[in-house]
């Protein structure tokens, strides 16, 4: 009898479980860089709460009772992405590539040239978050390219000078020239990405002309869709005279800074073994926060004036994406308070905009009573509620430092005047590359060409050597 | 007693077999492929043109081997006497104490790099002013223990009763070292250089790390081509250096003799 019930609340479980485990369980597969996402962690990896990916499933599953499961994947850079798609083995519902990849991937989709990363278009119209709370900034930027029916922006920033005040005079580090100013040999990295030095060589390269026209949109003689528009011009001017100059200005800054570097910069100038580093927003706010936790130290983030770039990373979906399932992912990523979790997790700056962001910036990097005012309306305008605006209509943020967290993750309007967008390069990437790494390959100097002389001298000996003992040996041999 | 079919020789050769044909055989004949191929698949030689063109291609070529060649040297000139002293069985070093050297290897070695790289800055020779020397300290630092090994085991096997016999007849320290040990150990000499010039010519990580990016080798520009997406050339590079180092493998034709070496 006992056996009996036991096998009969045994089946009654079974039964009960069935449903779930029985009703198709539809997968949406993400490709996303590696730590881009809150995944509920601490500073050591200990789980501390759900992941966002988590709260999706389970806000998906409460709005619509149908079972999702996340299959969540990272890469490290742009190409390892783009390799992974043109080989076509795998497959993805949605990826966040950079804004250069999305523009290739956008025009392998108008012209049909590459299939392996044509996109599917968003239906905005189900994206009620990302309509509502997008940054009016992004939106206009995203509409003025013809990103916006192809891509939704998740995290931007610009490229500037991450330094150290107590080491570097403000007005030397205000320019590019920071990196060919012998006061400072060996004490600044440029990045070891072909595409973010090109630019700054090709700034440095005009920035007479530049600093020209900055002058005239400061005077207000020039507006700043104009200035925007030249110094796009001279970061994606891939002429050929144009790639001799930068090479010669690349080969020049070699001499002078203390190296390249992809993931060292940060902590680096830190530790203080360089005094200023080319960094992206993003890194510049995560190097000033580690700084000031571990030396007291405070280091300081500048747009010099010539101008520079602005980045983005966007979510797109590849031809053949479950669209749906995207596009719902993607919105939900844009409902501010998550926003405002990625935000403060990654470190670098949402484009959305929204009550929730603005509260967070003001409660890390804000100072209620501060003496300065960053004004952020042209990036929070129209996302707002009532009690926010200034009475003027401003949305500002007070604060007591310039040039710290705040100015570098939210750049001023008249900053933003003056960048950029880096474009695809398309054809000429291969013209770029050639330049880059002959800049990064080994100045010659007559005393390596005669220690190579000396190696060569001593190799051909030894081989003669070689050869001739062992014809001696094969004789005697043969004699034995 | 019938030979068991499952155990036959054959048979134990075929994971192997399928091995080598899965993972050595196929992605050669896929470089070379795609040396010799565009991006429409077409057969071309412009890739090999275009890389001889360039002269910073040649540096980087005639740098690599510079480097791989000095740092054989060094590293020889350092291990030699160790696993001298090592060998030496008066002298009582143990097994232990070959472990003490060889022990930096069970470190990981992009760890132990980035330790080299801070302990380097902290004495002033940092890789942002001097870059060669510190990617050669790296370089010694990383590929020491792999010169000391096989010079060890070839001088433990050797026989000491033909060193003594140099000495009966009448050859001094230097003769008897010159004309009986050098050969002797030509073996593992050789071993050695091959295990050391060899990955240090394909070797990126150290160059990177010790010198600050400021060097570039050819496991550099391999790295950068096919971080672009530029397989094309990125396969010739690899198949260029391939035959270079089949030109140095040539040097290691001796290394089946036993330990008597080219004695007589």
């Amino acid at each position: 009898m006992k056996k009996f019930i036991s096998v009969l609340i045994c089946c009654l479980l079974l039964l009960a479980v069935m449903p779930g485990a029985l009703a198709e369980e539809e997968i949406l597969r993400v490709y996303n860089w590696q730590d881009y996402i809150d995944e509920g962690k601490d500073d050591d990896g200990a789980i501390i709460d759900k992941s966002v990916i988590q709260l999706w499933e389970e806000d998906f599953y409460g709005r619509t009772g149908r079972k999702v499961r996340v299959q969540y994947d990272t890469f490290e850079t742009n190409e390892t992405m783009l390799n992974t798609f043109k080989t076509g083995k795998t497959s993805y519902d949605l990826a966040c590539p950079s804004d250069y990849v999305i523009q290739k991937m956008i025009a392998a989709t108008k012209d049909g040239t590459d299939e392996t990363i044509a996109l599917e278009k968003y239906d905005l119209s189900k994206m009620e978050n990302y309509q509502k709370y997008v940054s009016p900034y992004i939106a206009n930027m995203f509409e003025n390219h013809g990103w916006t029916e192809y891509a939704v922006g998740y995290m931007w920033g610009t490229v500037g000078i991450l330094y150290n005040p107590e080491n570097v005079k403000k007005e030397d580090v205000k320019t590019w020239d920071i990196f060919w100013n012998t006061d400072y040999k060996n004490r600044s990295t440029c990045k070891d990405v072909s595409r973010d030095a090109y630019v700054i060589g090709a700034l440095h390269a005009y920035s007479d002309d530049l600093e020209n026209l900055v002058g005239l949109y400061e005077k207000g003689e020039m507006k700043a869709e104009e200035l925007q528009k030249a110094v796009n011009d001279v970061a994606n001017d891939t002429r050929d005279v144009t790639i001799e100059m930068v090479k010669k200005e690349l080969a020049e800054m070699k001499k002078n800074i203390y190296g390249f570097e992809v993931d060292t910069g940060k902590t680096d100038i830190v530790s203080g073994k360089i005094d200023a580093n080319l960094a992206w927003s993003g890194d510049a706010v995560y190097a000033m926060d580690l700084a000031e936790e571990e030396d007291n130290k405070k280091l300081e983030f500048v747009i010099p004036k010539e101008g520079s770039t602005v980045w983005f990373d966007g979510w797109i979906m590849p031809t053949g994406a479950n669209t749906e399932l995207a596009q719902d992912f993607v919105d939900f990523l844009c409902r501010p308070d998550i926003a405002a979790r990625n935000m403060n997790y990654i470190g670098y700056t949402s484009v959305i905009a929204g009550d929730n962001i603005y509260d967070m910036v003001c409660d890390n990097y804000g100072v209620e009573d501060g003496k300065l005012e960053r004004d952020v309306t042209y990036f929070f305008k129209g996302t707002l509620s009532e009690d926010k605006y200034n009475k003027d209509g401003r949305i500002i943020i007070k604060t007591n430092d310039t040039d710290r967290q705040l100015f570098a993750q939210y750049p001023s309007e008249d900053e933003t005047a003056r960048l950029g967008i880096m474009e695809d390069f398309g054809d000429r990437n291969e013209k770029v590359l050639e330049m880059w790494s002959s800049v990064k390959s080994n100045e010659m100097s007559a005393t390596t060409y005669v220690l190579m002389a000396v190696v060569l001298l001593i190799l051909a000996v030894l081989l003669l050597f070689g050869i001739r003992n062992k014809q001696k040996r094969n004789k005697r041999r043969r004699r034995r | 007693m019938r030979k068991s079919s499952i155990f036959s020789r054959k048979v134990l050769a075929v994971p192997y077999a399928v091995f080598l044909l899965l993972f050595v055989v196929v992605p050669l004949v896929l470089i070379i492929v795609y040396a010799f191929t565009d991006s429409d698949g077409g057969f071309t030689i412009n890739n090999f043109t275009s890389f001889f063109s360039e002269a910073h291609n040649i540096n980087t070529l005639l740098i690599s081997v510079l480097i791989g060649f000095l740092n054989t040297f060094i590293c020889l000139l350092i291990g030699y006497p160790v696993a001298m002293l090592l060998a030496k069985k008066e002298l009582g070093f143990g097994k232990a104490t070959v472990l003490l050297f060889v022990m930096p290897m069970w470190i990981n070695f992009v760890l132990r790099t980035a330790a080299t790289r801070d302990l380097l800055f902290n004495i002033g020779l940092n890789g942002g002013e001097h870059p060669y020397i510190a990617t050669m300290i790296g370089m010694v630092y990383n590929y020491l223990p792999f010169v000391i090994l096989p010079l060890y085991t070839t001088m433990t096997k050797l026989d000491k009763s033909l060193l003594e016999a140099s000495y009966d007849l009448g050859a001094n320290k230097v003769q008897t070292f010159v004309r009986t040990l050098l050969p002797m150990t030509m073996p593992g000499i050789i071993s050695a250089s091959t295990m050391v010039f060899m990955p240090t010519m394909s070797s990126f990580v150290i160059s990177d790390v010790m010198g600050e990016r400021k060097i570039s080798l050819i496991g550099n520009s391999i790295q950068l081509y096919f971080d672009q997406g530029l397989w094309h050339m990125g396969s010739l590079v690899a198949l260029i250096m391939l035959v270079l180092m089949s030109v140095t493998a040539f040097f290691d034709d001796s290394g089946e003799e036993n330990a008597r070496g080219g004695l007589w």
